[in-house]
Parts: structure tokens; sequence; C-alpha cells
């Protein structure tokens, strides 16, 4: 089977449109980051807290709106998460100006205090954990064990983590979250009276956490640096590398492919109102690896006919060149593309950014590799090569 | 079979021998990294300002009273952490010459500059770094005694860099986030205090009660005041002597225990030198009230109601977990000086679960389009490629296993990407053979030039990958590293399965027969 045959598509003719395209989506991406709303740089960089929960029923958003707002700190973002019917919630507050600490924990009482209120002084089996479980039974003693703390801590400790294993099964329908006391009965491993004892002490809050992230301006600012770093650093050393192995000319080709994937990666990113974190970073540096792995790709090619076509144009060499690497092009695009398009699909919120920009990456990095490098290249080569190079080579044909 | 081919064969067969025995079991081999098993992941810094300050304070305290004992009427001035100096006020009729040795003496190394009535100290150069250098130490000390304590497996607790005020703790599987950080955080310095006046319900009242100004020698602190039900129902004042009878340091043990009414209390035993001490305060102060101070608040402020020699009993409005962690606290000691969360990220068991669910279904729908695509467009090649594609992931999980690489989450996509860029390598190698065919090529010669041609290009593709990855290594955080990680491992592996391997099997294929005459490609 084959998709694409023999092709003989003058590519490189149509650089000017393609690279007034390019140019075009670039500067209006650049414009649109700069004059418009900008690039949403998320809390991994900016700094600020996160608060990931998970409700028993469908929260009212006013009253957890207006917990927060009690915080009066900055603008508090609360936005669902995930699928609707899971009930989970993402809530982000600004930390204050300059400040570190923990700022997580005020959240949680604020919405302790207005979602908890009816479960008094009960143990929430949804916002405590086996540590503290295993402390309230330890002390309670239901099944009279006696004996000192350490021995009754071995005997109640696999009962607190089963209950908790029971609240984080995934699979089960009630995932991450006890709905009611009655739950309790389908732990075995709970002895009869250690179940009694917590329906009689224990209470199913109203809500239970899936995580939290804070992140104080001393450390944003610091990943800030190291992000940037990092990117300037790969790009260079793509430079080197290619500059090494081919020549100056490609090496300039396949980084002014680099940076067009990358500013218009960032510009998508922008439009679609994304964040950038720490896993954008990474995928954006993946999204530089398999830029150049296309181009590189199309580039050894072209240097292999060189050899064989001594004399030729580099134009021609170059089309001819990007055809026969085609259908490769085309089908390692499309298999890394499926991939990706399964991240994006199954993969789930925490991992979609990090799909997405993939996902746009890879298309835009196969245009690239085809449409900006070898022209770049090609236009290099001819500043490059001076003239009376050009002149001896002449002369030797 | 050729012995090449057997050669081959076996190097294949002992490398995929040697992963899937450093994989085997897996539950228990792939280590997940905090984004996949839950807990905790915290950046500290340790305030070493506050260390700086009680150098300071310290020395000040020392010279005022070894001069006050030789007649000289000085008192304490102020400390200064920007300056890193203290003064002293000394009246004009000192006799400089006995202060200057007092200081040679007893702030020995400090910078004395002398002014009109008040003297300034200077820490001696370099103390500064050794000072702050030590705060880091011993919190990191005190930090691992506590989570050693409350019973965590496989912590993490380490300085980040060799001169940084950071201490990065990692957590995996606490799931009581709130109870964890509070038990790292809080400097848990416990003093116990003579009450001279209180408890009051106001400052004002207190001071009025004393003549309106605080000696010198005492401290105002508050503390709950609690209702007959033990409920929190106000603040109280107290005025307390600086000075304390005994620190938490001096401890010898403590305990989690309950009063007579269930009340949960913290059972104490302190040190030999520090019970004749202890007893000897309480037995001469029999009636009068003594303040147990935690971390500059009053816990509580019982009456002496007879001698206490070395052991005692720590009252106040606790919740079980309060008294269990106290205890655990004064075991493990006081941070000597204030910690603050730079960065803090807990993720719940139940979303790291969920997002495994989700990774290993995406890795496996993606891997199931890919694998059939490769059958449908390179046919019996593409056989070829699919056993290449599963040797490749079980070599990169078996690596993983054996460098004790954490899996996380992006770590997932990074395994996933590798199935994507993995078949690359046989793609470019594929579809050179399909050229060389199409020039008219025999299969043997075909499949000769299309690994050869095929392979320098594999070889630039790959490190270009490799150097991205090598960056995002140094880049990342545990999650990103994770990542890096497996992406650099899958790299490697694909040159060797699509290159070697998909060879290996294109030799055994062809082995033995004269005439190839069509390749299912």
């Amino acid at each position: 089977m084959r998709i694409i045959g023999d092709t003989k598509i003058p590519f490189l003719s149509y650089r000017k449109i393609a690279l007034s395209i390019s140019a075009l989506a670039i500067v209006g991406g650049l414009a649109y980051q700069f004059l418009g709303p900008g690039l949403n740089l998320g809390i991994d960089f900016v700094g600020g807290t996160q608060v990931t929960l998970k409700f028993r029923d469908q929260p009212d958003l006013s009253v957890l709106r207006s917990a927060i707002d009690e915080l009066a700190a900055g603008t508090p973002t609360i936005q669902s998460f995930d699928e609707a019917e899971k009930n989970e919630v993402l809530i982000r507050i600004e930390n204050p100006e300059g400040e570190e600490g923990d700022f997580a924990t005020p959240i949680l009482d604020f919405l302790n205090r207005d979602f908890n209120a009816e479960i008094g002084d009960s143990f929430d089996l949804n916002t405590n954990g086996s540590v503290n479980l295993t402390t309230l039974l330890v002390v309670a003693d239901p099944d009279g064990m006696g004996g000192d703390d350490e021995a009754r801590r071995v005997y109640y400790e696999p009962m607190a983590e089963a209950v908790f294993d029971y609240r984080n099964r995934t699979q089960a329908e009630h995932k991450g979250i006890f709905h009611s006391l009655d739950e309790l009965a389908n732990v075995e491993e709970l002895s009869d009276s250690a179940r009694a004892y917590l329906e009689a002490n224990a209470a199913a809050g109203a809500f239970s956490l899936l995580g939290t992230e804070s992140v104080g301006p001393a450390v944003g600012a610091d990943l800030q640096k190291k992000a940037l770093l990092a990117i300037g650093f790969s790009l260079v050393g793509m430079l080197v590398y290619i500059w090494i192995r081919f020549k100056l000319p490609y090496a300039v080709g396949a980084v002014a492919a680099l940076f067009h994937d990358v500013l218009i990666t960032l510009t998508a990113i922008a439009v679609t109102h994304r964040e950038i974190n720490l896993p954008t970073i990474a995928a954006l540096l993946t999204l530089v690896g398999y830029s150049v792995n296309d181009t590189v790709v199309v580039f050894d090619r072209v240097r292999e006919n060189l050899r064989l076509r001594r004399g030729e144009e580099l134009e021609s060499v170059m089309n001819l060149s990007i055809n026969q690497t085609l259908s490769r092009t085309f089908i390692t695009s499309g298999t890394t593309l499926v991939v990706v398009l399964s991240l994006y699909i199954f993969g789930g919120d925490v991992i979609n950014t990090f799909a997405f920009v993939l996902l746009i990456g890879i298309l835009v990095g196969t245009y690239s590799s085809i449409f900006v490098a070898s022209p770049v290249a090609l236009a290099m080569n001819r500043v490059l090569v001076s003239r009376r190079e050009r002149r001896r080579l002449k002369g030797r044909r | 079979m050729d012995s090449k081919i057997l050669w081959r064969v076996i190097l294949i067969l002992v490398v995929v021998a040697l992963s899937v025995w450093s994989l085997y079991p897996p539950g228990e081999k792939i280590h997940y990294g905090l984004d996949l098993s839950g807990g905790i992941h915290l950046v500290l810094q340790v305030q070493t300002d506050d260390a700086i300050k009680a150098e300071l304070d310290d020395s000040a305290q020392r010279l005022v009273s070894r001069a006050r004992e030789e007649g000289l009427e000085l008192s304490q001035g102020e400390s200064n952490i920007d300056n890193l100096s203290f003064t002293v006020n000394v009246p004009a009729d000192t006799d400089t010459a006995a202060l200057r040795e007092l200081a040679a003496n007893w702030v020995p190394g400090y910078g004395a500059s002398p002014g009109a009535g008040v003297w300034t100290f200077k820490l001696p150069p370099n103390m500064d770094r050794t000072v702050r250098d030590m705060a880091v130490r011993s919190s990191l000390e005190t930090i691992w005694n506590r989570v050693d304590q409350f019973g965590v497996a496989e912590p993490v607790i380490q300085r980040q860099g060799l001169e940084s005020d950071r201490i990065l703790v990692q957590l995996p599987g606490v799931d009581d986030p709130a109870r964890v950080k509070d038990l790292i955080s809080s400097t848990a310095f416990l003093e116990f205090q003579e009450v001279v006046a209180g408890p009051a319900p106001e400052r004002q009242s207190l001071l009025a009660a004393i003549g309106g100004v605080t000696p010198s020698d005492s401290e105002i602190l508050t503390g709950d005041r609690q209702g007959l039900d033990g409920q929190v129902i106000g603040v109280d004042y107290y005025l307390l002597k600086k000075a304390a009878i005994i620190s938490g340091q001096e401890l010898r043990s403590a305990r989690r225990s309950q009063d007579e009414y269930g009340q949960p209390v913290v059972n104490f035993a302190t040190q030999p030198h520090a019970a004749d001490k202890f007893g000897q305060y309480t037995g001469s102060h029999i009636g009068t009230r003594m303040a147990i101070v935690l971390d500059q608040k009053v816990i509580s402020a019982p009456s002496i109601e007879s001698r206490i020699p070395g052991e005692g009993r720590i009252t106040g409005s606790f919740t079980i977990e309060d008294a269990e962690d106290l205890a655990l606290k004064l075991r493990a000691g006081a941070l000597p000086a204030t910690i603050i969360y730079l960065e803090e990220r807990t993720v719940g068991p139940s979303l790291g679960r969920d997002s495994v669910v989700r990774g290993v279904r995406a890795a496996v729908s993606g891997l199931l389009v890919v694998m059939l695509f490769m059958l449908v467009y390179y046919r019996l090649s593409g056989l070829n490629a699919n056993v290449a594609l599963i040797l490749n992931i079980m070599i990169l999980l078996g690596a993983m296993a054996y460098f004790g690489a954490t899996l996380t989450l992006p770590g997932i996509a990074g395994v996933i990407l590798t199935i994507g860029m993995a078949v690359d390598a046989n793609v470019l190698i594929f579809e050179r053979i399909r050229e060389e065919l199409r020039v008219g090529k025999t299969v043997r010669a075909a499949i000769d030039t299309g690994f050869a041609r095929a392979f320098g290009t594999i070889l630039d593709a790959n490190l270009t990958t490799l150097i991205a990855a090598l960056f995002l290594f140094n880049f990342g955080t545990g999650p990103i590293k994770g990542f890096a990680v497996t992406l650099s491992i899958g790299i490697l592996a694909s040159v060797f399965t699509a290159v070697f391997v998909s060879r290996t099997l294109y030799m055994i294929v062809l082995a033995g027969r004269e005439r190839v005459e069509s390749l299912s490609i």
C-alpha cells in the first residue's frame, strides 16, 4: 500500500507564499501576545495557589465564590475540572503580592466552615487521611484491644488504609469521595465494632481534596528563568549540532523553523487561553526536538543527493529531497499525531495542554520542515557562498 | 541458521530477558512519582535571619549580664540584622578599658565601635555564613527526625544546593497533607516560664495591675481561654518572666496520653540536670502559676500544686492529633529558625490513580492504532516493525525499572510519544527499502542499502531529540525530569529495536532462501 507515490512538487517555488504566510502568522501571533490579552502564565511561573476539590453533590458555586471572596486574595478563578458530572472544581487565587507562605490551608478552612457545618465535630472521612483515622481508632479502641499504642496501631492501621483505599478506588462509581457512611459496609477489612464506631462518630463531608498547588514568587521567578534558559540552550544546542553535522546555512534554516514552530504554537496557546505551566514547557522542548528531527531527515537527503548529483542547482536538489522523503514525513507525522491525539482525548485534564501543544507543534513542525527550513537554508546559502566561490564552481563546470 | 544471525538473536534475547527480569513484577519495580502515587512535595525556606538575630541577641545578653557582674551598668540596645550588629547602651562614666576586655572575652571576634553612649558590636566576618549554614543543617536534621517518627516510607528530605537555605521535602503516599505541613513547619519551641501577673482578659487590665509598664525582664504573651467544656471562648493575657525555667531541649521524652477526664495531654520527662532545676523551682513556688509556652503562645498556665521532680504533664485544649504531634515534635527537637513554604504541591491519591488509568488508556489506544496502521501499510514488514515496537516498550520499561527511574504523568506521555516516534525509524528504513526496490534492486540488496542509508539519518534525527531531552532534564523538576528520562531511554531503545532487531528479523526470514523474489513491504 502507498499513500504518496512519486511526487515532483516544486515546493521551493512556493517559498515566497509560504514564508509570507508564516511571517504573517508569527507577526500576528506576537501582536496578539503583546498587544492583546497575552500569554496566560500559570502559577508555576507567576505564583499563586490552586486547589482541586471533588464535591459529594453538585456544589453551589455562589456559596463557593462567596467563601473564596472572603479570603480577599486577588481575583479568584473557580471553574469545573474534568467532566461536569464528576463535580470536580478547581479554585485558584493569586497570592498576596510578593508574599511566601501556605495559602492552601486558609482556602480549605473557609470551605470547611461553609460546606461542612452540619457534620460538626464528627471525623470527616473525605478530608482526612489514613494517618488521622489510625490515630482516631487507636485512641477510641472500639475492638477493646488494650495494650500500648504501638500494638493497637498495628491492629488498626490496615483498617484505616482499607477505608481510604475504598474511597480512592478509581473504577468505583463514587471515586474519590464517600457519599454516605453506608458505604463503609463495603469495606471488608473493617471490624464490626470499628464500623459501628465510625458510623456513630464519623461523617461523609461535602468535599474531598484532589490536590493543591501553591507556588511562591521566589520559586516562580526561578522556574521562569530556568524555562527560558532551557529553551534558549536547546535552541543553541540544535544550532551547533546541525552546524557541525551539516553546514551553517542548514543550521540557520533548522533553527528558523524551530523559532517558527515555537512562536506559532505559543500563539495557539494564547488564542485558546491555555495556561503555560511546567508541562507546557516540557511539551515545547519536545516539540523542538521533534521539529529538528523532521528537518534533519530532509537535510540528510539533501546532503546525500548533493553528493550524487554534483553541479545541480541546490534548489532542485532540495525539491527532489523533499519529494523523496515526503511519504516518510507524512507517515511519521501521522503515527505521532495519532498517539498524541489519543493522549489529547484520553489523557485527562491534567495532561491536556501538554497534548495540545504537541498536537499543534507536530502539525506546524511538519509544515515548517518543508516550507520554512529548506527555503531559509537556501537563502542563507546564497548569502554565504561568496561570489568568487560560485565563480570557481562555474569554471569547473 | 548461520552464526552471525545466531549471535544477533542471542543478544536480542539477552536484552529482552534482562528487561523482563528487571521489570518483574511490574507493580513493585516501577516507581511512581508523586503525581501518580499521591503525596506531598514541599520546598521550604529556613529563615536564617532568625538564627542571626538569635546569635546577636544571645551575644548582647551575654555581654550585658557579664558586665553587670563586673559592676558596669550596661543595658541591651538593639540587634540589627542588616548590619549584622547589636548595640549596647554605655553610660558616660563607664571604664572603657574594662568593657573592651569583657567584650574580647565574652563576645570574641566581634568588632566594637564606641559611640556617644552607645557601642556597636559587629558580627565577626564569615560568622554570618556559618550561623546561617548551621541553622539550615540543624533544621534539616530536625525535619528528618520528625518525618522519621511520623513514619513515612521513602521520604526525600534534602538541601537544594550546598549554600542554599532551601529544603526539599517529598513524602509519597501521605494523605493527610494539613497535618504533615503543620508537623514540619512549626518551630515547636517550648518553654516553661514564671507567671508574674495574669491571666487577664485585656492587655490594659494586665498592665494596670503591674503599674502600667512592662518590666525589662518580662514579656506579655497570650493564650486561648477555655470554657468549662474545653471550647475556646476568648484570649487571655499573661505577664511572664523572659528567662525560662526549663526549655523543650531539656526534655528527655514526651508521649501523648490522657488525663482522668479523657482529655488528651502530653506526658514528659526531663533530663537529669534539668530535673534538679525544675524540682527546685516548683518546690519553692507552690501555689503560683507556671506558663507552658509553645512558639510564643501560652498553651496553659496551671498552678503548681507540689514539687515536680523529673516528670510532668502538659495540658491544653488539644485534640488527639495535636497532643500526638506535640509529643512527636518535642521528641524530635525544635527548629532553630522559622520556616516558610516557597512551594507546595499535594496530589490526592484518587487523582494520581485516575491519571494512571487515563495514561494507560491513552497509551494502549495509541499503540493499537499505530500497530494496525503499520500492519496495513507495510504488511509483513509492518509486523516486523510491530515486534520491534513491542520490544522497544519492554526495554524502555525494563531500563526504567533497572535504573530506579520514576514514572510520572508526563513520563507516561513520554512513553506514548516514544511509541509514535519509535516507528519513525522503521518508517525511514522501509521507505528507503521501497525506493531501492523501485529502482530495480534485488530484495537483499534493497534491504542492505535501505538499512545502511537510513542509519545515518536515524542517528542524526534521534540525537537532536536527545539534545532536547538533555536540556529538559536539566531544567526539570520531578515530573518533567521523569518525562526527559523516559523520552531519552525510549529514543535509545528505538534505535536498537528499529535498526538491530528489525534487521535481524529480516535476516531470519531471508536466511536459507536461495532467491527472494519479493518482499512484503
